[in-house]
């Protein structure tokens, strides 16, 4: 567990009737977080309000443990922001806009040269990093936002919809580099969406947020790691479900299923073995627990 | 036998950055200095060279021609074939033509790509981008508006069959010149950054500027005219910073007859003020971004 990325009290944002963030209060302290919402539940206001863009109506935020409110310039220096709008400068290459940022964001003249080749070989421009961004294709201008979000070494970035308008491969080698930030070089990433496969490749947690507050939080490596599982098997679900309490597996019949409590590898091996020895057939082993894709649903409907 | 050593793989691309961070100082210098030479269309395309360069020519051109004869003529000062009020009157439309086209394009890009939510969000706070914007303004318009009278000063000097008598009977004119140069740079920092603070569109900002810059002779021509109060000229917007400047030049006037000082300058006082005052109103708030 690491510290607070993002801390929100009892957060209030209105604009002219629209409540967009009603009592928002959450604490983000997972190495990647994933922001779920349909469009117009907040996610873009309380990105905005965490980055200093938005002052909030009543509430308090904290970034990386300090007051948004008292802290503004020790903040930005430590945080990351890819927008989803296009915000990119096009009469720049991406390395100049790179070594731009990174200068305003307080670097030396050499570090700013050093770190904006490393972020752009990083994220895959290499080869372009010379060429105007108004050249650029849809995914290459990602790439770029998401470089110069990354070319202070910031502690937090915050995405969003970092996949937006990707053809397949580039989104999977979009969500690639975000797994990467937060598992391999501990930054802490808090990523906006309404894409919960992106969310699920990336985030160790998901929090849901609907109307304006936080209706769903959750972990998402968690819930198919050793949680109960469903079992469908050739025959009479029954006769093995016997079986395997003989050999102290617990598993209870719902209609043509087997609902085992304990999905641990233990058991797992204890069902493959039981059915190789009896000739049985195993249908299909699911997750057992309530889906992720069930509580977003139920959390935006 | 010893284990072998074990493998080991590096990701030699990306590495997090702990190094020195400069102060905030810095950061609108570099502002400041990335937005001035973009203006100059420097790292960039050779057509957007074009533009900017040929207004520094003319800017100068004037000044060189004046340093040249004295090479050319014995006996004859750059100061006798161009005075400093000359100098000051050919200087305005350059300035005007520069200012207008140059300074709206340091606002009105940003705005027009929307990277002012990269800015205000993780690089500098409002207050800061509008001060490395304001400094960027200056130099750029003291390179058109102050550099030609310092150059003809040095040149006077330089040229001078004493430079350092040359020098030592002219330096009491070096703070009214100097004056002379800052009145008419900063109020076209300031009218140029206002201009490119309501649009986001360079065209409209150049186009708002020139017209006002252009109108307001005509209007305050007609009106003097009209009323006979000679006094009513010191509305025209074009020529409030030269003739401010020009009351802190000695000898004659770059004009016939100009409006009373204490007007031009109160003039020249309200532009710049309401200038400053706009752009800071329209940078106070990050939620515009």
């Amino acid at each position: 567990m690491t510290a607070d990325a993002l801390r929100f009290d009892g957060l209030v944002k209105v604009f002219g009737d629209v409540r967009a963030l009603d009592g928002v209060t959450a604490s983000l302290t997972a190495p990647a977080t994933g922001l779920l919402g349909a469009n117009g539940a907040g996610k873009s206001t309380l990105m905005k309000v965490a980055l200093g863009l938005l002052a909030p109506d009543e509430g308090q935020v904290r970034v990386l443990g300090m007051d948004a409110s008292r802290h503004g310039a020790a903040i930005r220096a430590r945080v990351g922001y890819m927008p989803e709008h296009a915000c990119l400068p096009t009469d720049m290459s991406a390395q100049d806009l790179c070594l731009h940022l990174a200068r305003l964001r307080g670097l030396t003249r050499r570090d700013a040269l050093r770190r904006a080749s490393e972020v752009l070989f990083a994220v895959g421009l290499e080869e372009e990093r010379h060429r105007l961004v108004a050249t650029y294709s849809l995914g290459m201008a990602q790439r770029t936002k998401l470089a110069q979000a990354l070319v202070h070494g910031p502690d937090l970035v915050v995405l969003d919809e970092p996949t937006s308008g990707l053809d397949p491969a580039g989104r999977h080698e979009m969500l690639a580099i975000l797994r990467h930030l937060s598992r391999d070089l501990g930054i802490q990433v808090v990523i906006s969406s309404h894409v919960l496969d992106d969310i699920e490749r990336t985030c160790d947690e998901v929090i849901v947020l609907a109307a304006g507050r936080v209706a769903a939080r959750q972990t998402v490596t968690g819930t198919a790691a050793a949680g109960p599982v469903a079992l469908q098997v050739t025959g009479d679900p029954a006769a093995f479900a016997a079986l395997l309490h003989e050999r102290g597996v617990r598993a209870s019949v719902d209609g043509p299923r087997l609902f085992l409590p304990d999905g641990s590898p233990a058991v797992l091996d204890a069902v493959r073995d039981l059915a190789a020895e009896r000739g049985v057939g195993v249908l299909s082993l699911v997750d057992g627990t309530r889906a992720l894709e069930d509580a977003v649903v139920e959390a935006m409907a | 036998m010893t284990s072998p050593p074990a493998a080991r793989l590096y990701d030699v691309r990306y590495s997090r950055h702990t190094g020195p961070r400069e102060p905030r100082r810095r950061s609108v210098l570099a502002l400041a200095r990335s937005s001035a030479t973009r203006a100059l269309g420097l790292k960039r395309t050779p057509g957007a060279k074009v533009w900017p360069f040929l207004l520094l020519a003319a800017a100068y051109l004037p000044v060189v021609a004046a340093v040249g004869v004295p090479l050319l003529a014995e006996g004859v000062s750059p100061s006798d074939v161009l005075a400093h009020q000359q100098l000051l009157g050919l200087l305005t439309p350059v300035v005007i033509a520069f200012s207008a086209t140059t300074l709206p394009s340091l606002l009105t890009r940003e705005r027009r790509d929307r990277v002012l939510s990269l800015y205000f969000s993780t690089a500098l706070s409002p207050a800061e981008y509008v001060l490395g914007k304001v400094l960027a303004a200056l130099a750029l318009v003291a390179v058109v508006g102050l550099g030609p009278l310092l150059a003809l000063f040095a040149g006077t000097v330089v040229t001078a069959d004493a430079p350092l008598q040359q020098l030592r009977d002219d330096i009491g004119d070096l703070p009214g010149l100097v004056g002379a140069g800052l009145a008419v740079t900063v109020y076209f920092a300031g009218v140029g950054l206002l201009a490119g603070s309501l649009t986001a569109k360079r065209v409209f900002a150049v186009g708002g500027l020139l017209a006002a810059l252009l109108v307001t002779p005509l209007v305050s021509a007609l009106a003097s005219t009209e009323s006979g109060e000679r006094n009513l000229l010191a509305l025209d917007l074009s020529q409030a910073a030269v003739r401010a400047g020009a009351t802190l030049l000695g000898g004659e006037p770059f004009e016939p007859d100009p409006p009373a000082s204490a007007l031009v300058w109160a003039v020249w006082a309200v532009v710049v003020v309401g200038s400053l005052a706009v752009l800071a109103w329209r940078y106070a708030d990050p939620e515009d971004a």
